[in-house]
């Protein structure tokens, strides 16, 4: 295979001791480098341009499946070398001298043969055994991101803002207190939207002087695959935000980076602000192996970035300082290569993946010890049956008492309680640093729960509306869900996410606050999702959920059905029906574990939730009629056991599924499929494919008692 | 014709016994210049010189294993050793040592000129002798074809833990061997440790003349040595060097004055993870073939251990290495004539 040009001009320039010359006056020394650790610097980036270029060479054998590279980016070793090992690294894809860099600073490394295997999908890969092509290393503090857009940003920011709360909660977090966060990304992904809010968050938390030593590293190398950037947009669009310290360096030249890099860390690290550090990058070799780069851009274009190789102006900091001679550059250079030429024929020869148990091994990480405390003088209940809002109060009360690492964000949830007042008085009683009040934007309260979850922390963070989840889901599909995944459980991000919603709101409605769409949180491997129907089960849900991700380091969605939250009756106004007393910190429900009413054969109605709740109201009516009535509420809404369901359900006449979300993409369609699976036909009622209009009509589209009764009716009627 | 890339693993204490009396002799007769400044510096330090030691009849363990002939003469075998490979058809690609061996690895790449690094070795093996603080144990961790037995390291590291953690008993990991640890202790504690190891072959075997190497009992020989060798010339390696981490020296990055506070400060009192620094050497580098240094071929298995763990030139168990070097080795020891003979010109 013929070398790129990029190695062609590098080794012309040695042979002619033609590098160009730096472009700023700076010496090593006045940066506070020696001229070691400035040719080790380029090591570190000679052996990504290698890795580069040899992952291509393996792609054109069949031998590596992603080949997006680092070349052009290599400056960012300079952003590594000022920081610590221990400085949690929330890297993009085109880190490779980063990661390099940083395993130099950590005898033993061999990143060499670790992202070697990470290009071959070998299942030895340390990080992600095969699943993807990922930087990422737990000795390293670098955990594995797959985000090509920038979404790993608002969990940075949580990263960041959850070094000063572990401090204040007086845990020990995973990462030492004084450590800095750091995220990278492209000029590109700058622009996109989960970019802009955690650029916002990271503002906004630092302009009211709350600590958060991050440094959001965009490397701008002018385009997004075939897209431009325009000139000087990174500069002008971020250079003037409050509470964001803007620095420029020029990625091409180690000695400014290192500078820059420096000082946005000293400002991390002693002030507690966050950094905007804007390194000028150029690509080289395309966006990706596969990228006819030609197809866009001129030769001329090509030409002029391959020029720019920052290869070329590190060698020429070296000659010009006069610390390597040319006939070492080249040795080092092609040394280099030999070595990873070496060890790629025996990487690409190491197993991989080949079942589907192999790679679903790692959906769910592994336990851990973190156990709730008993030594805490909980509140007594008084015993009276209370409603679900109460009772879900009582319960987080406890839990933050019990587990000193836990706390509780979301839209309005401090000063407020919640719009539902589910979180009233938790704020004064625990601190506002434990109650927080955050800013409008789903996915910075997602990623502030996911960031710190990574510190040791235990989460509850809130979404006011079902609705807002739909805008920040990827945060927990693409983000929390998969860190497991891709790093074989050696990261975790466990925490409980607690979202308000479903319809049936009296005298309100309208879509916004009504939503009944949870098919996206249904289908994430990993995910759990528990919907309770009233509020002992809601207490022994939650409890459970904090457990799951306490000792298990699970995600766990709490779906709470706003309607429910003070719903006293059942049958009539004022019988109390709904209420329920508080079964005590002990209560939890188990993944999977329904429950079952009744032990009639004539019908068995499957529902949860509201569904749930007006099966109940029309339990009487059919009682009356003479049926025999079995009534069950899933209440885990995620990994169903659909063996034990149909052993409960088996031998009824008939089945009845009540879903109170859509026709389409309910859990109704999965209770069905499994129940025929199995020899079972079931019928069911559900919502309408709409969206939830306003006042009186708020119901109109959704399963009332009387089309529960109607439908019962019809299908007992039937004599087959 | 491309040349076989090797990774050369210099030897540590306990390479030079009586089956190895006489190697300099038998070896490295055509190297009397050489071997003539070593000895021109033993008797400047009122020390018998190394060929003397070598011819000395009989062989006497007291003698010979003393740490201050006995690390002397193992540097000046395994020096030698490493100038007969044949360059023109071996390229070496990484140098790296067990224990001692990281002083004649320092040799070997060029970071220390030869006398140098005797005077280095020297004044250690004479600061560990006038010491001899301590002793070491070793202890086998894998089974009869080498293969690793489950828990076992985690088992006794907890042993020894435990043990150290009793009245008057000190002991410490020391060296990590591939299917082998070396333990660092007091007598109290080596004692206790040895009675509580379950006899496995050979071991649990004390190693007779060694003092706690690569433990904290050596923090007064660290000392010590930083004073006495503060002027140590130290250089750039040539070659890459690996050392008791697994850390990488390299020909252009090296710093020597860094190069000379590992040396004289974290791998004396740190334990040396040998084990570390061969998969280092493996993972980077992916050598044809890993060539030991004589004298001795005892590091011959922990080598090969190391490589069956890593399932490196596909090799799975002992009969897998036994087939392997009958057919084309892939571990080279120079202190085997066979084997010898292949490597030199």
């Amino acid at each position: 295979m013929t070398s790129p040009a990029v190695e062609q001009n590098f080794l012309a320039a040695a042979q002619a001791d033609a590098f160009p010359g730096p472009s700023a006056s700076l010496s090593p020394a006045a940066v506070g480098l020696s001229p070691s650790q400035l040719v080790g610097l380029f090591e570190s980036q000679v052996l990504s341009r290698q890795l580069d270029l040899h992952s291509r060479r393996m792609q054109a054998r069949g031998e590596s499946f992603y080949t997006i590279g680092s070349a052009g980016h290599e400056g960012n070793a300079a952003v590594a070398a000022a920081l610590r090992v221990t400085d949690p690294a929330f890297l993009h894809y085109r880190s490779g001298a980063f990661f390099v860099q940083r395993a130099r600073q950590l005898a033993g490394s061999t990143p060499t043969w670790d992202l070697l295997l990470s290009f071959a999908a070998s299942s030895e890969d340390p990080i992600a055994g095969g699943r993807h092509k990922v930087f990422g290393s737990k000795a390293l503090t670098v955990p594995p991101q797959t985000s090509t857009i920038a979404s790993h940003l608002p969990k940075a920011v949580g990263a960041a803002f959850s070094l000063g709360l572990s401090k204040r909660l007086g845990t020990t977090g995973d990462w030492p207190g004084d450590s800095v966060v750091l995220c990278s990304f492209g000029d590109a992904s700058f622009n996109h939207s989960t970019a802009q809010g955690a650029l916002n968050t990271a503002a906004w938390t630092a302009y009211q002087g709350t600590p958060l030593p991050l440094i959001f590293v965009c490397e701008d190398n002018g385009i997004g695959i075939s897209v431009p950037t325009p000139a000087g947009w990174i500069a002008a669009a971020a250079s003037q935000r409050p509470g964001l310290h803007y620095l420029a360096a020029d990625g091409l030249d180690l000695l400014d980076c290192y500078r820059a890099a420096t000082a946005a860390v000293q400002i991390a690290r002693r002030q507690k602000q966050p950094v905007f550090l804007h390194l000028a990058c150029v690509r080289l070799l395309g966006h990706a192996g596969s990228d006819a780069q030609q197809s866009y851009l001129s030769p001329r274009q090509i030409a002029a970035d391959e020029a720019r190789d920052p290869l070329l102006y590190s060698a020429g900091l070296l000659r010009a300082h006069d610390i390597l001679s040319c006939m070492q550059i080249r040795d080092l250079y092609e040394s280099t290569g030999s070595r990873v030429a070496a060890a790629a024929a025996v990487a690409v020869r190491r197993p991989k993946l080949t079942t589907a148990a192999q790679i679903m091994r790692s959906i769910v990480p592994p336990p851990r010890t973190l156990a709730a405390r008993g030594d805490v003088d909980l509140p007594i209940d008084d015993g009276q049956p209370k409603t679900m809002a109460r009772l879900l109060n009582h319960a987080l009360d406890r839990i933050l008492m019990r587990y000193p690492q836990c706390f509780v964000a979301g839209e309005d949830v401090g000063r407020k309680g919640g719009v539902y007042g589910v979180t009233q008085r938790l704020q004064s009683k625990h601190g506002a640093h434990r109650v927080i009040d955050t800013l409008l934007d789903e996915q910075s309260i997602l990623g502030l729960g996911i960031g710190a979850a990574q510190n040791g922390l235990l989460p509850i963070v809130e979404i006011q509306f079902l609705a807002y989840l739909h805008n920040a889901e990827d945060q927990l599909r693409g983000e929390a869900a998969t860190l497991p995944f891709f790093s074989q459980g050696q990261f975790a991000n466990p925490l409980v996410v607690r979202i308000a919603g479903l319809g049936y709101q009296k005298g309100f409605g309208g879509h916004f606050h009504n939503d009944n769409a949870i098919a996206v949180l249904r289908d994430i491997p990993g995910l759990l999702v528990a919907c309770p129907a009233n509020g002992a089960d809601a207490v022994g849900l939650l409890q459970e959920s904090l457990r799951l991700a306490a000792e298990e380091q699970r995600v766990v969605v709490v779906l709470e059905p706003i309607a429910l939250y003070h719903q006293k009756d059942l049958r009539m106004a004022d019988d109390g029906g709904w209420l329920h007393a508080d079964p005590g910190p002990g209560a939890r429900i188990a993944v999977g574990d329904f429950a079952q009413q009744g032990e009639g054969q004539d019908l068995a109605i499957i529902s949860y939730a509201n569904g749930y709740y007006l099966s109940c109201q029309a339990a009487p009516q059919l009682a009356a009629d003479g049926v025999g009535l079995r009534l069950i509420d899933l209440r885990w809404l995620t990994a169903i056991d659909h063996d034990r369901l149909y052993e409960s359900v088996k031998d009824c006449r008939r089945v009845l599924i009540v879903d109170e979300c859509r026709r389409s993409g309910s859990l109704s369609e999965e209770l069905m499929a499994n129940l025929l699976e199995r020899g079972l036909p079931s019928a069911r009622l559900t919502a309408a494919d709409s969206f939830i209009p306003l006042g009186v009509a708020a119901t109109s589209t959704l399963p009332s008692v009387a089309q529960i009764l109607e439908r019962a009716r019809s299908l007992l009627a039937d004599g087959s | 014709m491309s040349r076989d890339r090797i990774v050369v693993v210099c030897p540590g204490r306990g390479t030079y016994n009586q089956p190895e009396w006489g190697y300099l002799a038998r070896h490295h007769a055509n190297k009397s210049a050489l071997l003539q400044t070593f000895d021109d510096y033993r008797v400047a330090q009122r020390q018998p010189g190394l060929r003397e030691l070598d011819a000395q009849t009989p062989y006497a363990l007291k003698i010979h294993s003393r740490g201050d002939h006995a690390s002397a003469l193992i540097y000046a075998c395994a020096y030698a050793d490493f100038l007969d490979i044949d360059r023109e058809r071996f390229e070496v690609v990484a140098v790296t040592g067990k224990s001692m061996g990281w002083y004649i690895a320092l040799a070997a790449a060029g970071a220390l000129a030869p006398l140098e690094a005797l005077r280095l070795i020297n004044s250690m093996g004479r600061l560990m002798q006038e010491s001899l603080l301590g002793g070491q144990l070793l202890y086998s961790l894998v089974d009869a074809d080498w293969r690793a037995l489950p828990g076992e390291r985690e088992r006794v590291l907890e042993l020894a833990h435990a043990i150290d953690a009793t009245a008057d008993a000190a002991v410490f990991l020391s060296i990590e061997l591939g299917g082998m640890l070396v333990f660092g202790g007091n007598e109290h504690g080596l004692r206790q440790l040895s009675a509580a190891l379950p006899p496995r072959d050979r071991f649990p075997m004390r190693l007779f003349n060694h003092a706690a190497f690569h433990t904290p009992l050596q923090e007064p020989v660290r000392a010590q040595a930083r004073a006495v060798l503060a002027d140590l010339v130290m250089a750039r390696p040539d070659l890459p060097l690996i050392d008791g981490r697994g850390q990488l020296w390299s020909p252009y990055s090296t710093d020597p004055a860094e190069l000379w506070d590992y040396t004289l400060g974290h791998q004396l009192v740190e334990p040396y993870d040998f084990s570390q620094a061969l998969r280092v050497a493996l993972h980077e580098f992916a050598p044809d073939r890993i060539v030991v240094l004589g004298p001795g071929t005892t590091l011959g298995g922990a080598v090969a251990q190391l490589l069956i763990e890593q399932t490196w030139f596909d090799l799975a168990s002992k009969a897998d290495f036994v087939a392997r070097q009958a057919a084309d080795p892939v571990l080279l020891a120079m202190g085997m004539e066979a084997q010898r003979g292949l490597l030199q010109s």
